[in-house]
This record gives C-alpha cells, structure tokens and sequence, in this order.
C-alpha cells in the first residue's frame, strides 16, 4: 500500500509561513502533479514528503505510516531533481547500484535490477561512463533509472524535465507515462507547467501561497475550475475574465449585464447570488469563435493577431473597453483596429462570484461538478 | 512543536561535533592552552625555561612597556610588515594582471610562478646570501658590469639596506603566492562586463579603471590583510639573514622575543612580548575576520 | 579585446621579467652547485657553468648528515600532510555542511588562529613536549606542523565543500547513506582537488618550518632539512659549493612534488579564495 497522506501541514522558515495548512489524501497508484506559480510552496511540500526538509506542524504519512520524524532513508521513496543530482565521480551504473549497495543487497541482485532499469530507460550502452559524458536527457534517464531501482513506495519528481529543451520533454512526458503504466507506483510530481500537469497527471493538486487551491482529475480542473485563480492557471492561453453586474439569478440561470456583452443569461447555478452584485464571466479563448450565429456576440475591434499555424490568437479590444482574446481555428488575418465579430456559446461560460469561488456550471459538455479543497 | 525538529537535527548536531572535535582539541591542547600558559608565565619572573618562578603581577609588562628596545622592534615591526604589503601587493598585482591574459606560456607560469614560495626558507637564506655577498655572489658583478654601480653594495651592512634587501627578500618570496589568489580574483570577473565595455567603446584603460579595480578591491583587501598577518610573524628568514642586524637594525618584534627568552634568558619578559604581539595580532585579525567573514554570509 | 604590437611585446616583456626574476636566482644555484669552487667565487659571474664538478654534492651526501636531515623531514612533512588533510577534511564537512550551534562562532575563532606569532607559544609547547617527553622526536614536530597548517587548511576546504550541490548529498541520503557514509563516498571523492591542495599545502608548510624543528630537536640525528643545512653552513662558514649543492638538493622533493599535484594546489589556493 503506497498512499501518501498529508494532515494540516504547516512549514515556516524562520518567520516566513511557506504552508499554511495543507490537507491532502493520495491513493496508491496515482500519479499526483503538484502544480502552481513560482513561491506557491508545491516543492517545499513534496521534500517534506521525502523527509528533507522538517515539518513545522502536521503530520506525513506513507503507506499508512506515520513518518513525519522519519529519516529521509527510512522512508522508502526516492526522487529525482530538477538538477539531477548523479554522482559526479561513479558511473552510470555505480549511480543506479548506490542505494542497493547501502540497502546491502546482494551483488547479483543488484547487478539485474540495475540492468533492467538500463534496459527499461535505453541507457545500457552508457553504464560505464560518469555522468560528465552525458547529454542532459541522457543523464535524465539516469536520475529516472536511480528512481527505479529500488522498490520504494512512492516516487518523487521535483521539476525533472525543466532542464530538457522543448522535443526532449516532450519524449520524456511519455517515458513517464509509460513508466507509470508499467510500474503502477504512486508519483507524486511537481511543476510550475501546467501542459505538463494536465498530460501526465491523474489528478493534480493546484497551489497557491502556501494553500491549495483545488484537487481534480485534468478534467475537473479544466471544466469546473473552482475558484478564478484555478481557472486562470490550468488552460493556455488563459481564460478570458469579464466583469459583469447580476441582473437576476436562480438555481438554474443566471443574468448577467455588461458595457462588453449586454445582457447575457447563463445556465449556471446561480443561488446565493444577489442582483446588482459583481460576478466573474469566464471563457476560454478555444471557446470563443469568429461571427458565428447565436449565442453571445461581441463586437471588437482587432488589437493584436498571432499566427500559429494550426490557429491564430486573436487579442480583441471589446465595447467596455476589456480585452478578450480568441483562439480560431486556421488562418485568420486582420489589420489592427478592423472591427470584428466574435461569438461564444452560455454553456461554455464560467461563473465566479465576488470572491473568485465559482458557481456550478448545469450543461457543461463533461457534466458534473466542481470539487474544491482548501481552506 | 519544536522538539520535533529536533531529533534529527540533535543528531546531525552531534555527528558534526563528533567530527570537528579532534580539530577542536587538537587546537585547543597546540594553541589555546600554550597561549594561556604563556600569558601566565609572563606575570612570573621565570628567567630559564623550566626553572619556576614567582607572581610578579604586570612588572614584566611595565618593564617591556617601557623599554625602548621594545618599541624600536615593535616600530621595525610595522615597517616591516607596511613595506611587505606594499611591495608583495604591487608585484602581485602586475602579476596578477599579466598572468591573467591569453598569452603562449602563461598556462605553466601561472602553476610554476609560486616556485618561490613551495621553496623552504633556508634554500632562499642560501640563494640571496650567495647572490647578495660581496665577495662571488651574481648581483654585484652584473650590476657592476651593467654599470648601475661601481663598487660592490653590501647590501647587509646598513641599517636601511639591510632592512630594505629583507623586505625585497620577502616579498620576492611572498608575492607569487598573493599574485595566484589575485589572479583567481581577476578570473572570476565575467567576461561579459569587459565585451559590453567594448561594443560601447569604452578603452582599455578605461575598462581596468572602472570594470577590474572596483572589482578588485574585495580581494585585495582580503589578500591584503592575510599578507600583514603573515608578514608580521616571520621569523627565519630574518634570523638566518641578519640575526637581526646589523646593530639591531632589523631586529623586529618576534627577533626580540626570541632573543629575549634564548639569549637573554629572560623567559618572562618574552612571554609579556609576545602576549602583546598576540593582541594586537588578535585584535586586527577579529577586525578584518568581521568584514570578511560577516554572519549573514557564510553558508 | 585586441591587443595591438605594442601590447603583445608589453606583455611579453612582462611576462619575461617575472620569469627571470623568479627562475634566475635558482639557475643560478642550482648551475653554480656544479661549478667548481673557484668559478663559483671568482669576480666575474657565468651564467652557464664552465666547469663542472659534483665534488659538492658528494661532501654534502657523504661526509655531512644531510641524507639523515632529509629521511627526517620528509618523515615530519609526510605525517603532518596526512593528519592535516584528514582533521581538515572532517572540520571542513562538519563546519560547512551539517548544522550545528555555534558552527559560525568556532570557524571565525579557527580563523583567527591563523594570527598567532609562532614565537608566543614556542616556550610553552617547548614544556609541554618535554613534559611529554617528546623533545627531539620528530613527533613532535609534526604535531606542531599540523597545528600551523590547520587554520589555513580549513579556510582552504571551505570553498570546495561549499561547491558540491547540496541535491547530491540528498540524494545520497534518500538513498539511504549514513552520514558517514556520505562524506567518504560521496564528498570525498567530489573535493579530492581540494585534499590536493591542502596535502600540498601542510607538506610545503612542513617541509620549510625552521624555529620549532630548532628548538625542539637537538640532536643531529634528528634534525630536519632547515636546521640541519643552517648548522652545516655555520659550521663550513664560506663553503658556498656545499651550501648551493644543499640548496638544490633541498629543492628537489618539493618541485617534484609540484610537478605532479601542483596544478591542483594552485586550483585549490584561487577556489579557496573564493570569499
């Protein structure tokens, strides 16, 4: 049983509260993506898994058990660094035997699990050579193969592929999915990317100063984001945020106005809310579509247009004077300030209220609903 | 809350102590303990190493204060050790700027320049007295034959020349040693800042005015300081030399010391000597250690 | 940045002078070792030698203790660079890479130990070591060396350990190393250069150190180089062949030394003057 299971954590360095308070349950098997900004503390949290870093309060648990005052070499994980960290002066294959050497296994035994690590990250040929010959993506797979070799409960990545260049991390999001198909073993992963978050993970853990900020499966986080900031993060490019004033608003629809839209009504739950007060719309950019028959219409005129080849970002100046920004499929050019139509549909709106928290959606494409966790 | 932080780090705590106690203790019976029996003995009368004495309160101190003697070796002291700054910096600098260019040879000289140093003292005591005698020695004859003088210096047989050839000696001596840890200083500037200076057509000698000393200056005054503390302290090479001579000219503080507590047999009065040498060594070292080594910094 | 001609003959010029100035005076003796007297003190002075003759060199090795004095230090030099190299070592991790209270206090206090005048505490230690029973042993001296060695030895450690990237002692002890462990296995190995250095550096301080080996050792069985050369240049007042033949062969166990890990000390002295 490899859960991992972190009740009511709190770090501190010196005055500095870095965690305040995080609660979080993992499931044997899951591979968990710690995401967020720079500073949000999701590398703090994961080397007070691994027991590098000491807990100011709460405690962690792996496998159900209690290992907060546990040496990081007792608590059978392992990690792999942003950084790496191989060995400079031993071998490819002296790395991967390191840790079954001081486990005290036996030479043959650590002689075949260093091989089939080798053999599982195509890095055979290397194993005679120190670190130094390598290429970064090859001494990747080292760190990754120094991961594997042991038979730890959890694995640990502390924003592995930040080193790589673009082709190479792409190649290595599949080795790990691959590898976590093969190995079935919980990973727990940290990254500031949220492309990476939203491919490899089964459920990611946004963060935020120190709290987190919601726990989902990547569709959860994409379809009902919990609160403006989960929003804005997961998606790219960004959401489109809207102020707009509450007309009326029920359990199964709500009417919003604005200098940008008009009038708008959204089948959103809007329970709670009060007329006149301020809301959040929120649209993805994919969401939001040239001319278009029915739903909301915009008039805007053309700021800024980027072609990218299988799409072109539009970034458009509304009515209200907002920006709103559209991704559209294939070639699109336009002179800046030409006026243009834009369109997107009620159903694919996201509504937030005065405190950036969201109101569920009703005929999201996905269904269901938001799930938020955090204080 | 807390004590849970500490266990572990109780234990590292431990382990780290365990490993730098023998340094500790090593220090502490060498160093520590002998420099306190010193400053006992120099409250006592103790004449002959060995032979007890009796607590004379700060006599000794009164005597050494005010013997002139003293000053004179203390004041021989501070010329000594301003004359090795000034000189060993100055080599080391030129040195140091040179050694610090591309250049066919610079890789072997950078290593082999510190030869004077790896050197033991007795072999430079032989080198420069040969070279320097006045009878068979290679200065006088080649500058003789360069026609820089006419008959041969004797360039221990005054006051000021002999104190002048020894701070040369020295320095000679020294300077390579400073000239490598300067260059280290000179490497570590980017080269970036001096390629900027040069697409904005900043000249040469502007870029050392303005890139290279500024930044510089750390490590002189690092180099500096380390040059005086060591400086101060020699003592063969003044010993093997002159015996500090000639008439005393260059008997600095620790030939006085020396002569003192073997020749003089006079052991307390040396421990007093020396128990002020050490303040003030101490004193001028916790200085330049605080703006060296400030708190926040290390680690 | 470009130099023109006229700075490549400055900076061959200059680089010129410091070679002379630093290789000329040992040409000079180690050539003149193998002159013969007469050449070696006549008024006009060879840069090449005319004569040639090991007479010198033969008197020093023979008819003088001088192989006696050498066995000796190197004796001394040797056991002060490894008991150096390893207190410095264990210091070095344990001040610069674990934590523990007053760690900050105790290595400026190390430091400052780098002041002491030798001088102040010649008397006393000559006590001690009698009290010890320890004059003229070479014991002693080598007790000695490491203790002048340490203070440097240590600040020179400080840079190298601070470079080893603290990811990889972590990984080490998710790996599950002791802290033993890590530092042979693993910060041993990644700061050999600076070993090299200190090694290089406590031998050379050893090798040289004159006052102590003269007043703690006094018989000539046991005198190391310094000393011993001093006492035979004394004794042969104005035998200059005997001293210059002294002279180079003293040189020698040091240069050699230098030609193989020399490099790495002087890598070692500009990283520890990293501050």
């Amino acid at each position: 049983m490899a859960s991992v299971s972190l009740k009511d954590i709190h770090k501190s360095f010196g005055r500095t509260e870095v965690i305040k308070g995080v609660d979080l349950e993992i499931a044997d098997g899951d591979f968990v993506v710690l995401v967020g900004p720079s500073g949000c503390g999701k590398s703090t949290l994961l080397r007070m898994i691994a027991g590098l870093e000491d807990v100011t309060a709460g405690e962690v648990f792996i496998g159900g058990r209690q290992v907060t005052e546990v040496a990081p070499g007792d608590r059978n994980v392992s990690m792999v660094f942003q950084s790496y960290a191989l060995y400079p002066h031993m071998s490819v294959y002296e790395n991967l035997a390191f840790a079954l050497r001081m486990a005290r296994m036996k030479q043959a035994e650590i002689d075949r699990r260093v091989r089939d690590a080798a053999r599982i990250l195509h890095i055979e040929e290397f194993l005679d050579r120190k670190p130094a010959k390598l290429s970064g993506g090859q001494r990747q797979r080292v760190a990754l193969g120094r991961a594997i070799v042991r038979d730890v409960e959890v694995l640990l990545f502390d924003e592995p592929l930040s080193n790589l260049d673009a082709a190479l991390r792409v190649e290595m999001r599949l080795e790990l999915m691959n590898l976590h198909e093969r190995m079935k073993r919980t990973m727990i992963y940290v990254t500031h990317d949220q492309v990476e978050a939203m491919t490899l993970a089964d459920k990611i853990v946004v963060l935020e100063a120190g709290l987190v900020r919601q726990v989902g499966s990547p569709t959860e986080l994409y379809e009902h984001p919990a609160n403006t900031f989960v929003a804005g993060f997961i998606g790219s490019p960004r959401m489109n945020f809207m102020k707009a004033e509450v007309v009326e608003a029920s359990a199964s629809r709500v009417r919003v106005q604005s200098a940008d839209i008009g009038t708008a009504e959204l089948p959103i739950d809007g329970a709670g809310l009060q007329a006149g007060t301020e809301v959040t719309i929120g649209i993805r950019p994919e969401d939001v579509d040239l001319g278009g028959e029915g739903g909301i219409r915009i008039e805007a005129t053309v700021e800024f247009i980027e072609y990218l080849g299988r799409e072109t970002s539009l970034e458009g100046r509304m009515k209200g004077g907002h920006s709103i920004t559209a991704l559209i499929e294939g070639k699109f050019s336009a002179d800046r300030g030409a006026a243009v139509s834009l369109s997107f549909q009620p159903q694919s709106c996201h509504l937030f209220d005065t405190r950036g928290n969201a109101c569920r959606r009703l005929l999201s494409p996905a269904g269901g609903s938001p799930v938020a966790v955090g204080r | 809350m807390r004590h849970r932080r500490s266990r572990r780090a109780r234990r590292e705590a431990l382990f780290a102590w365990l490993l730098g106690a023998p340094v500790i203790l090593w220090l502490g019976a060498t160093l520590v303990y002998p420099l306190v029996a010193s400053m006992i003995y120099s409250v006592e009368n103790i004449r002959i190493i060995g032979s007890p004495g009796a607590f004379v309160g700060l006599s000794n101190y009164v005597a050494i204060l005010t013997d002139p003697d003293f000053w004179m070796a203390f004041l021989r002291s501070l010329i000594w050790v301003v004359g090795n700054s000034v000189a060993q910096v100055f080599l080391a600098f030129i040195s140091a700027l040179i050694l610090a260019q591309a250049f066919p040879g610079v890789r072997i000289a950078r290593i082999w320049i510190i030869l004077t140093w790896i050197v033991p003292t007795i072999v430079i005591v032989i080198v420069w007295r040969w070279l320097l005698s006045t009878s068979g020695g290679m200065i006088n004859p080649l500058l003789m034959e360069l026609g820089i003088i006419d008959s041969p210096i004797g360039f221990f047989s005054t006051s000021v020349s002999a104190m002048a050839t020894l701070v040369l000696i020295n320095s000679w001596r020294w300077f390579p040693f400073i000239a490598v840890m300067l260059l280290a200083g000179i490497q570590r500037i980017p080269g970036d800042l001096y390629e900027a200076a040069t697409v904005d057509g900043v000249s040469g000698f502007q870029q050392f005015r303005h890139i290279t000393m500024p930044l510089l200056q750390p490590t002189i005054f690092v180099l500096t300081i380390i040059g005086t503390l060591l400086s101060f302290n020699v003592f063969d090479i003044v010993w093997l030399l002159t015996g500090g001579g000639p008439a005393d000219a260059t008997t600095t503080l620790p030939i006085l010391i020396y002569r003192t507590a073997f020749k003089g047999y006079r052991l307390s009065e040396a421990a007093a000597m020396s128990v002020v040498a050490t303040v003030v060594l101490m004193g001028f070292a916790l200085l330049a250690v605080r703006t060296l080594a400030p708190s926040r910094e290390d680690k | 940045m470009r130099r023109g001609i006229v700075g490549n003959l400055l900076l061959a010029g200059g680089l010129g002078f410091i070679a002379v100035i630093v290789l000329l005076p040992f040409w000079w003796v180690i050539s003149s070792s193998i002159k013969q007297t007469s050449e070696i003190i006549s008024i006009t002075p060879t840069m090449v030698p005319h004569s040639f003759t090991l007479a010198h060199f033969d008197k020093l090795l023979r008819s003088s203790d001088f192989p006696r004095f050498l066995a000796n230090s190197l004796i001394v030099a040797a056991g002060a660079m490894a008991i150096t190299v390893v207190l410095a070592a264990l210091a070095g991790y344990a001040f610069f890479r674990l934590k523990f209270p007053g760690q900050g206090l105790l290595y400026r206090l190390i430091l400052v130990g780098y002041a002491f005048p030798g001088i102040v505490v010649l008397v006393p230690l000559y006590g001690m070591m009698s009290a010890a029973h320890l004059i003229d042993s070479l014991l002693a001296l080598i007790i000695i060396d490491v203790t002048f060695a340490l203070p440097f030895a240590i600040w020179m450690m400080r840079a190298f350990l601070v470079a080893v990237p603290s990811e990889v002692e972590e990984a080490a002890r998710l790996d599950g190393a002791s802290h033993m462990t890590v530092l042979t296995r693993i910060i041993v190995p990644m700061i050999a250069p600076g070993l090299a250095s200190v090694a290089i550096f406590a031998f050379v301080s050893s090798w040289t150190e004159y006052l102590f080996a003269s007043v703690l050792i006094q018989s000539d069985a046991h005198k190391t180089l310094p000393v011993g050369l001093a006492g035979i240049i004394g004794q042969y007042q104005v035998d200059w062949g005997l001293m210059l033949a002294g002279a180079t062969l003293t040189t020698v166990p040091v240069v050699i030394l230098f030609a193989f890990i020399g490099r790495y000390f002087v890598t070692g002295l500009t990283t520890g003057a990293v501050k």
